[in-house]
């Protein structure tokens, strides 16, 4: 089964406290919705393989608790990851609210800066919504974020979402292909040829 | 032989070749070869080439093996690379134009080109083909062999119709002797050589030469057309005694004397030992001269290189000379490779130092777990803590078998750990490290350079980590090679051992929690630091409690309590709020540890906390402050946020074995679970702690503290009409049986200072300190590998910036970001890591030989300030270009420096070696007049040449005066030891 497999890569999922980030992978990695899905102690673990454009990708997706307190607990996971899901709930302005934070904190723990973040507006499926997609929209694109609105309860812009996420990592040069094959550096061009071709009589002593 | 008749012809006549013989069947496959390449053809339209082309131009090589019977040929086609493409011109093309290579004969824009095949500078020629015989296989020595050879070309570019010159190269290799021919339509070139060890003495001189290309192109047309004629003398300076190599290499044997100073560790070396500039090759040029303009005959000549119209100058590097750094690099890293543990390095001696160590750290474990008295920190200062730990060592072993020099070893320790050498009270050296790496960090922030470590993932400059590297790779190259860095490290993690049992901070590394941007062992003496932390956190608030149960016993009766005093001041103060004055800090540092200890401390604190209002409410304990002002929503007392327990700190290999671990649980309902239940031993704590600050609290409670979006408040209107604002838990909270519930019932009423401690800062400090003790010699340079490229690169920027050298400064940028990937994989890859540093010493090879031109071409003072500036781009074009014109030749200013250069070697030789080193040179008489010096000096200014190259050229009809006039050429090279003459005639084979 890994036989096939392109690459490993490491997900995070981040936000505040409540905004459906465990939903949103149980939606993703098992295709259900549970209702009464309980608040993420410290971080959940889940896998999944996805294929993009015929390459296989082993998803190891790392879901974090929201709660403030967890927050110093949680960084330390962050470590490696390549693709991060940042979400936050439509319907909960105060989510949106705190995403600066969240990206901060990102900032702070992620080892790599090429990673590639994705936005989510949870829970569309609601009615009460107190933010706008274009709102969304905006503070992704001034944070150079992929953007998708969806609802883990019905499905919408899930799997979406993490394909897209997946597949802009699989376009990131460099930020999957571990053991990069370095290119040799040539010292610029006194080493080229020097010597090589024998020049009439500079074989002087 | 004709293998391409006619298809039509076959079905008249056979052709047989069934007997054909191995020489016709390598001329067959030589045509073949042509045909492969495309060489077929006229090559004749191109434009000649542009001035310098051969040099600037890139040369292409095509090369193919082709077998004379059993006997291997290599056939290389050799071309110049031209942007213009052979089908544009051969419209334009006269039917019977001159091979392209005839016209190169004459063409004057490329003479001498200082990088190309030697036949390109013999014969002026852009393209070519050369046969010569394969590797293993014996020259062509034997005239008929030769002969063969020369048929067989002759043939294949006849029945080819190839206008490409064609070579075969005879004689031993090393005496690079050719022979070949180039066929155009009704015109033959042929091109032959003579090879001399001795330069006949009647061809001397170019008078002689000239009578060999006049009997040799035969030509009876009177007057004769005139002879071009460029000669170009070379002369080699080797003695740069005059210029002492710039750079003295750093002296390290004062270490080794009496003085030791801490600044030589942490420095780098840097610099060549040897000069890196072996050799210049002054070339003096006089182009386009015609017969009688210059004489050069057996008794006198006119060529003085100092009125030579063109000068140019290369330098010959010495192939890589012994530097410092580079030396210091590759040493460090064949470490890596050394498969011996520290006690094998050490000898036996060591072992037994290793069982007493043993034992030292059990009883240092006991000591831990006893009931302690206070630990009489004020007796120690920290400056004695250095030598008590290495009056420790040396017990065990004696002074002179130590690999390391006591006095070196003292200064390493010195620089590694500076705080020892502060002589203070224990509590100001304590508060130090803190203080320093706060504004060292500070400081820090403001280079532009200091993120480098995040790149090569190694640690921040003048942190401990990056301190120890270059102390260990000073200690390796320097002062004893493995066996003293294995000495030095046991010291080091004996120094940390005895900062570890004495509640010492280690100084040089930030404060916090391990930086997982950092390497592993950087992160691994933060973790040491962590455990030293909070165990001097717990002994000093022991210490406080114990003063103040003293005090307390004292002060009979009265409402004092067992807190610190400070804070039993506040308290007094407002009742109610029993400790809201404190600050966050001195809680961590105080009461925040106190876990598992003091049993007795919940009944001291008792009469504080007293439930003045309640009396039935249990006292509370361990709280941080109000929170929001919130009131409990079973009572009106305030929310207390409880002081709770810090969460463990990690490094990057624990955290990896968590994550594996959690990972492991799988993914299923039960794994999910089991994983939450893991992990909740923070949130339990919490729990415990928030009961214990907030009596009589409800889940409802902890939940609008600690998430409150799962307390969810709506407002109502109750019976009365008025809006009330009602509030519950979450859906998910009310799942029955979840983990929040579950750990709510659990959790007793416990503060953070009397639960377990999360994080068992003893246990972990001892995993650390095993864990290093453990690591052999090579692990831990594999460890401090990525600081001390690090150290490496920002030596590299530095000089560089002295010297300006834009090629490096480029490579240094792609260097940086190449070790970023290689250092950031979890397994390094030596072979590649190796070729890193070979690059970085490339780097420094080109920085010395820059540095060594630029003292060489030094201004004198005085001198005009173009002059500089012309000196400057001089010295930068020698570094960059293999060959470089002199501008203004022998009168301006770099010839003028180099001219001087060759008259002061002149005169050092014309001495005996005695004389020579009591001779000044001669820097002050260098505006003196040059006319005297030619003239009276006995000795010249410039040695004999080296090599003397003659070209001569001309158009002639040949072989009969009523031929085409065909351009001849004669290369000549007169050297000590070799004498050359490679002619190219051309004859017209239509006429003759």
């Amino acid at each position: 089964m890994d036989d096939d497999v392109l690459t490993t890569l490491k997900l995070l999922i981040i936000g505040e406290s409540g905004v459906g980030k465990s939903s949103l992978l149980l939606r993703f990695t098992e295709d259900t919705f549970d209702p009464e899905q309980s608040a993420t102690i410290g971080v959940d673990f889940k896998v999944k393989t996805l294929a993009i454009d015929g390459n296989r990708a082993k998803l190891a997706i790392w879901d974090t608790a929201g709660q403030e307190r967890f927050r110093t607990l949680t960084p330390s996971y962050y470590r490696g990851a390549q693709g991060v899901i940042l979400v936050y709930d439509v319907t909960k302005r105060d989510t949106f609210m705190k995403l600066e934070n969240w990206l901060n904190e990102l900032e702070t723990y992620t080892t790599r800066n090429d990673i590639v973040k994705m936005l989510v507006g949870n829970k569309i499926d609601k009615d009460d919504h107190e933010v706008d997609r274009n709102e969304g929209l905006k503070f992704a694109r001034k944070h150079s974020m992929l953007f998708i609105e969806a609802s883990a309860k019905t499905k919408d812009g899930v799997q979406c979402a993490f394909e897209e996420l997946v597949e802009k990592i699989l376009q990131t040069p460099g930020l999957w292909e571990s053991e990069n094959q370095g290119q040799k550096l040539r010292l610029g061009d006194q080493e080229q040829g020097g010597g090589r071709a024998c020049g009439g009589y500079c074989s002087i002593p | 032989m004709a293998a391409d008749s006619d298809p039509e012809s076959e079905v008249f006549e056979i052709t047989d070749f069934t007997t054909a013989s191995e020489w016709e069947r390598f001329v067959s496959r030589v045509e073949e070869v042509l045909n492969d390449w495309k060489l077929i053809g006229s090559s004749a339209g191109k434009l000649s080439p542009e001035k310098g082309e051969y040099t600037s131009g890139t040369w292409g090589e095509k090369c193919q093996d082709i077998n004379f019977a059993d006997f291997k040929f290599y056939i290389t086609h050799h071309f110049l690379k031209q942007e213009c493409e052979k089908d544009d011109e051969k419209d334009k093309v006269e039917e019977d134009a001159f091979p392209l290579a005839m016209q190169d004969l004459l063409c004057m824009n490329n003479d001498f080109p200082p990088r190309a095949h030697c036949l390109v500078r013999w014969y002026g020629i852009r393209e070519f083909v050369v046969i010569s015989p394969g590797t293993n296989c014996e020259a062509i020595i034997s005239e008929s062999k030769c002969n063969l050879l020369l048929s067989s070309i002759s043939i294949s570019l006849a029945n080819s119709g190839c206008q490409v010159p064609m070579f075969v190269q005879i004689q031993q290799k090393w005496r690079r002797m050719y022979a070949g021919e180039c066929q155009g339509p009704g015109v033959r070139t042929d091109f032959e050589m003579v090879h001399l060890r001795k330069v006949p003495s009647q061809y001397n001189h170019l008078s002689g030469l000239l009578d060999i290309f006049r009997s040799k192109i035969g030509c009876t047309l009177s007057p004769l057309p005139p002879v071009n004629i460029t000669i170009r003398f070379t002369y080699i300076l080797q003695d740069w005694q005059q210029h002492s190599w710039p750079q003295q290499p750093p002296d390290f044997d004062t270490l080794l004397g009496g003085e030791v100073g801490g600044v030589e560790f942490g420095k780098i070396p840097f610099g060549a030992c040897e000069e890196p500039i072996s050799e210049l090759h002054l070339a003096t040029t006089w182009p386009h001269l015609t017969e009688g303009i210059v004489v050069d005959n057996d008794v006198y000549s006119d060529l003085d290189p100092l009125q030579a119209p063109h000068w140019s100058v290369r330098v010959r590097t010495a192939e890589n000379p012994q530097c410092l750094l580079g030396d210091f690099l590759s040493e460090f890293f064949k470490l890596c490779c050394r498969k011996e543990s520290t006690e094998e390095v050490l000898g036996r001696g060591s072992a037994e130092d290793e069982g007493k160590e043993n034992s030292d750290i059990s009883s240092a474990l006991n000591k831990l777990t006893e009931p302690v008295a206070p630990v009489p920190i004020s007796k120690l200062s920290v400056s004695n803590m250095v030598h008590s730990a290495r009056k420790h060592i040396r017990r065990h072993r004696r002074i002179d078998e130590s690999p390391l020099n006591t006095d070196i070893l003292n200064s390493v320790l010195l620089y590694v750990f500076p705080d020892a050498a502060v002589e203070k009270s224990s509590e100001n050296s304590k508060n130090k490290p803190a203080q320093s790496n706060a504004c060292g960090k500070a400081e820090q922030d403001k280079n532009s350079d200091y993120n480098l470590f995040l790149q090569l993932k190694s640690a921040p400059i003048d942190s401990l980590t990056y301190r120890l590297a270059l102390c260990v790779c000073l200690v390796n190259y320097n002062h004893g090679g493995l066996r003293a860095v294995a000495h030095l490290w046991q010291e080091f993690v004996l120094e940390l051992r005895y900062r570890w049992e004495n509640n010492y901070l280690i100084y040089g590394l930030a404060g916090g929690p391990p930086d997982l941007r950092c390497c592993l062992l950087h992160q691994k003496l933060q973790m040491l630091n962590c455990c030293i932390e909070r165990k001097r956190a717990r002994d000093e608030a022991r210490k406080v409690l114990e003063e103040s149960k003293e005090r307390e016993r004292k002060v009979s009766g009265s409402g004092q309590n067992g807190r610190p005093a400070s804070e039993s001041a506040t308290a007094s103060a407002s009742k109610k709020e029993v400790s809201p004055g404190k600050s966050w800090d001195s809680w961590s540092d105080s009461e925040d540890e106190f876990f598992e200890c003091l049993s007795d401390q919940g009944e001291i604190e008792a009469p504080h906390t007293e439930g003045e209002k309640d009396g039935s409410k249990s006292k509370a304990e361990g709280r941080l402050h109000p929170y929001n002002n919130m009131t409990l929503l079973n009572s009106t007392e305030p929310l207390y946020i409880p002081v709770t327990q810090e969460p463990a700190p990690m490094t990057e290999d624990l955290l990896e074995e968590q994550s594996e671990v959690l990972a492991k649980l799988g993914t299923s309902a039960e794994g999910t679970h089991l994983r939450a239940r893991m992990q909740s031993a923070c949130l339990l704590s919490d729990m415990e702690s928030f009961k214990a600050a907030n009596p009589g609290c409800v889940l409802e409670d902890f939940v609008r503290w600690y998430s409150p979006r799962d307390y969810v408040e709506e407002e109502v209107v109750d019976e009365k009409g008025n809006t009330v604002v009602k509030g519950e838990l979450s859906a998910r909270m009310k799942i029955p049986g979840n983990m929040w519930v579950e750990a709510w019932e659990t959790a007793r009423v416990t503060p953070a200072r009397r639960q377990r401690r999360l994080f068992d800062d003893t246990k972990e400090a001892e995993k650390v300190l095993h864990y290093l003790a453990v690591q052999k010699p090579a692990d831990l340079t594999r460890h401090l590998l990525p600081c001390i490229l690090h150290a490496a690169i920002l030596k590299l920027k530095e000089e560089e910036a002295v010297e300006d050298i834009p090629s490096v400064r480029k490579t240094i940028q792609q260097a940086t970001s190449q070790a970023s990937k290689l250092l950031h994989t979890p397994n390094y890859d030596y072979k590649k890591l190796e070729d890193f540093i070979n690059q970085l010493m490339a780097m420094e090879t080109v920085i010395t030989r820059a540095r060594s031109l630029k003292a060489k071409f030094a201004m004198c003072e005085g001198e005009k300030v173009e002059d500089t500036d012309e000196l400057e781009t001089f010295v930068s074009s020698l570094l960059e270009e293999p060959e470089v014109v002199v501008v203004g030749a022998g009168q301006g200013p770099a010839g003028s420096i180099i001219h001087r250069l060759f008259v002061n070697a002149q005169r050092l030789a014309d001495f005996t070696s005695d004389e020579a080193a009591l001779l000044a040179p001669l820097e002050e008489d260098s505006g003196r007049d040059r006319k005297q010096t030619a003239g009276s000096n006995k000795v010249p200014d410039f040695p004999p040449p080296a090599g003397r190259e003659i070209l001569v050229r001309t158009c002639v009809p040949r072989p009969a005066p009523y031929s085409k006039a065909l351009p001849q050429r004669l290369f000549c090279v007169l050297m000590r030891e070799e004498f050359r003459l490679a002619g190219a005639f051309s004859s017209d084979t239509s006429f003759f």
